[in-house]
């Protein structure tokens, strides 16, 4: 039972950090339709823009989450207007294209940084709860990352931005009919994506340190915690990043490390084919 | 996703491996056959995939040691060409490289591979092509090929002398830990038996997928266990995690990880707040306060500055080319193989970490043991063998029946060279 509670609440900080590497993906992949292979890439872009804001400038992580924000989501801009924007409705061309993309980039990173890098603990220290050890660095994770999730979920159902977003997935051709430039909101769109994939590679630099592969260990993860949740659905993607998380968590509790992968990847694998919309989805596409 | 999606995708996905087999089919120094006055020597380490950080600095090391060869004049007069490719961390690749550089490009030896994965990969070629291959990474042993001259420690030579010190003055109740494949398993089955030979007690044992980067549920059960001590084989970047992770989730250095798989690049990355107060074991530390190490690192940082730094993995690497060296001058006809290998066999060198020797029956190297705690980022070393210990590719712990026979099985027994 001992086991039991404290893996659940070890779990707790592995679903918050899926479902915080996700987001952005719910909105590139599930929003867009852009099969993004450069998701992994663009976590570790956010890495190594805390390295450098953080252990380069000196800066504090309140101000280094935003800059990596900021940083990312310039770089998916630039990604959309010069590549992106001539693959829409092209599947293979974009796996392919970002690909490439993300090859690119993490080699530009290993030229600068071969070794991994080390960004401190913003938060160290833990409190204890009989046998139970939380850092306060996983607390801040999961109100951090339910925190964005709140904020986009605002941002896309309140916002005029937002509600153009919606119209454009839906009907491209009405809402452009509708004198709205959907070009902008692409990229726009694509760059917000990134953003949040800047940001959880800035929440995770401290956990994990930086390296110039680090995004490959989350591009399976994120796909598919958000295919398992429903690609265009937040909601579902928290709920998956929680079953997924505390699954691996307490299996590995009851058994090791490997077979709680062995043993979550054939749940989803079955999942996947009686729900192949995902879990939580509104509509079929 | 709709199927006919799903079978563009997996079209893409063969056409972007069908792609990445071509680019790394393509480069690399094409080579004239053979003039007179070179000695041609094959390089193979990799420059792109998840291991050419580590594999760049061994790249480094040979460019270092050759050049330095050259300049003092060559081999009998001979100088040295060197060929490298690029691997591109694949074992399948490093089986092709092997073949280019063996059959068209005729080197005379290859110092080359990091993970026991390529070398594997390699074996079958330097057998049907009696070719050589001098391997300078550490290993787990229990394979011995007739074709490879292993530089890089056994794992007895970390473990025999480190256990029975972390016993006496750590801990006795030890849980061991590693990255779930062949070389932390076996190193580990070598750690339980001398644990247990010299009293202590493992009080429980957990893998993690290469690469793993949450370790709350194994610093839990470490906690549980009441472990005195943990036993590291972790590799690569999932250590910065796990000594994070380690200090996050209640763990201090009072109960020290002691670390058979970490070097200075690790060091960096876990970062020295993190890192403080553990200990690791090595044949060379870059902090050796010698006149040979401190001449040999300081050179490696002038001549290199792409980041890399000096490890037990550089000094192994250099040391095999000044054993090659060596083996060559010995030998009437450097093309001759057989009599190359044979030349290897007792064999010494200088190294920055002191005199070293090829053992002359099992084909490893006899190095230093060496371990420390660290502190403020680098390795205090606490305790140096004061010469090199001999090599046991089948430990003595595990294989009592080679114990009197120079630790090796004959030859022909399949266990020398599993393929």
């Amino acid at each position: 039972m001992g086991t039991f509670i404290s893996q659940l609440i070890n779990g707790l900080n592995q679903s918050s950090i899926l479902l915080i590497a996700t987001m952005g993906l719910v909105i590139i992949f599930g929003y867009m339709n852009v099969t993004n292979m450069a998701h992994g890439s663009m976590i570790m872009l956010g890495g190594v823009s805390a390295f450098i804001l953080m252990e380069v400038l000196h800066l504090p992580f309140g101000i280094a989450l935003i800059g990596c924000f900021i940083i990312t989501g310039i770089i998916g801009m630039i990604t959309e207007k010069l590549l992106i924007k001539r693959l829409y409705s092209k599947p293979t061309e974009t796996i392919l294209a970002t690909y490439a993309l993300s090859i690119i980039l993490t080699e530009l990173v290993r030229i600068k940084y071969p070794l991994s890098q080390n960004v401190h603990m913003p938060l160290p220290g833990a409190f204890h709860i009989g046998r139970v050890t939380i850092p306060y660095y996983n607390i801040f994770i999961l109100v951090f990352s339910f925190a964005v999730l709140s904020l986009t979920l605002l941002f896309f159902r309140k916002t005029t931005f937002g509600k153009m977003l919606g119209s454009v997935t839906q009907n491209r051709t009405m809402t452009e009919c509708l004198g709205i430039k959907t070009s902008t909101i692409d990229t726009l769109t694509f760059g917000y994506g990134a953003g949040l994939a800047g940001v959880s590679g800035c929440v995770l630099a401290p956990t994990t340190g930086v390296s110039y592969d680090m995004g490959s260990t989350y591009l399976t993860d994120t796909f598919m915690t958000n295919v398992v949740g429903g690609i265009q659905s937040f909601a579902g993607t928290a709920i998956s990043s929680g079953i997924i998380g505390e699954g691996r968590t307490i299996t590995a509790g009851f058994l090791n490390e490997t077979w709680a992968k062995i043993i979550i990847f054939m749940i989803v694998i079955v999942l996947i084919r009686f729900r192949p919309e995902g879990l939580f989805t509104k509509e079929r596409r | 996703m709709k199927n006919g999606t799903f079978k563009k995708i997996t079209a893409a996905f063969a056409a972007v491996s069908v792609m990445l087999a071509a680019t790394s089919c393509g480069g690399g120094a094409s080579s004239s056959s053979s003039d007179g006055d070179v000695i041609k020597v094959g390089v193979l380490f990799s420059e792109s995939g998840s291991t050419a950080l580590v594999e760049k600095t061994m790249t480094n090391a040979c460019k270092m040691a050759f050049d330095e060869i050259n300049e003092a004049g060559g081999i009998k007069g001979k100088k040295i060409k060197y060929i490298h490719e690029d691997y591109a961390s694949d074992p399948a690749t490093a089986t092709e490289k092997i073949k280019k550089l063996v059959e068209q490009d005729e080197v005379v030896a290859t110092v080359g591979c990091y993970t026991s994965a390529s070398r594997q990969a390699t074996l079958s070629t330097l057998k049907d092509d009696n070719a050589l291959l001098i391997y300078p990474t550490y290993t787990e042993g229990e394979e011995v090929s007739p074709n490879v001259i292993y530089v890089g420690n056994m794992p007895n030579q970390q473990a025999t002398d480190f256990i029975p010190w972390i016993l006496k003055n750590v801990g006795k109740k030890v849980f061991l830990i590693g990255s779930d494949y062949v070389f932390p398993k076996t190193c580990n089955k070598q750690a339980r038996a001398l644990i247990e030979m010299y009293g202590g007690e493992v009080v429980g044992e957990e893998y993690a997928p290469l690469g793993h980067t949450d370790f709350s549920t194994i610093v839990n059960k470490i906690k549980d266990s009441g472990a005195e001590v943990v036993y590291s084989a972790l590799i690569g970047d999932s250590n910065t995690s796990f000594y994070k992770d380690y200090q996050q989730y209640g763990m201090t250095a009072d109960t020290p990880i002691c670390s058979i798989s970490i070097d200075e690049s690790n060091l960096q990355a876990i970062g020295k707040e993190f890192a403080e107060g553990h200990y690791a074991s090595m044949p060379y530390w870059s902090s050796l306060d010698t006149e040979a190490s401190k001449n040999f690192v300081s050179k490696y940082n002038s001549l290199f500055n792409d980041g890399t730094v000096v490890t037990v993995l550089t000094e192994a690497t250099y040391d095999s080319c000044y054993l090659l060296k060596a083996a060559l001058e010995k030998v009437e006809d450097p093309t001759d193989t057989t009599a190359l290998i044979n030349a290897f066999g007792g064999i010494t060198f200088d190294a920055p970490q002191g005199e070293i020797k090829v053992d002359e029956n099992n084909h490893c190297t006899w190095v230093y043991s060496r371990f420390g705690q660290i502190h403020d980022g680098a390795v205090d070393i606490l305790y140096t063998t004061d010469k090199a210990l001999r090599p046991e590719p089948w430990p003595s712990v595990l294989y009592p029946e080679y114990a009197d026979s120079n630790f090796m099985p004959s030859w022909d027994d399949p266990l020398c060279y599993p393929q």
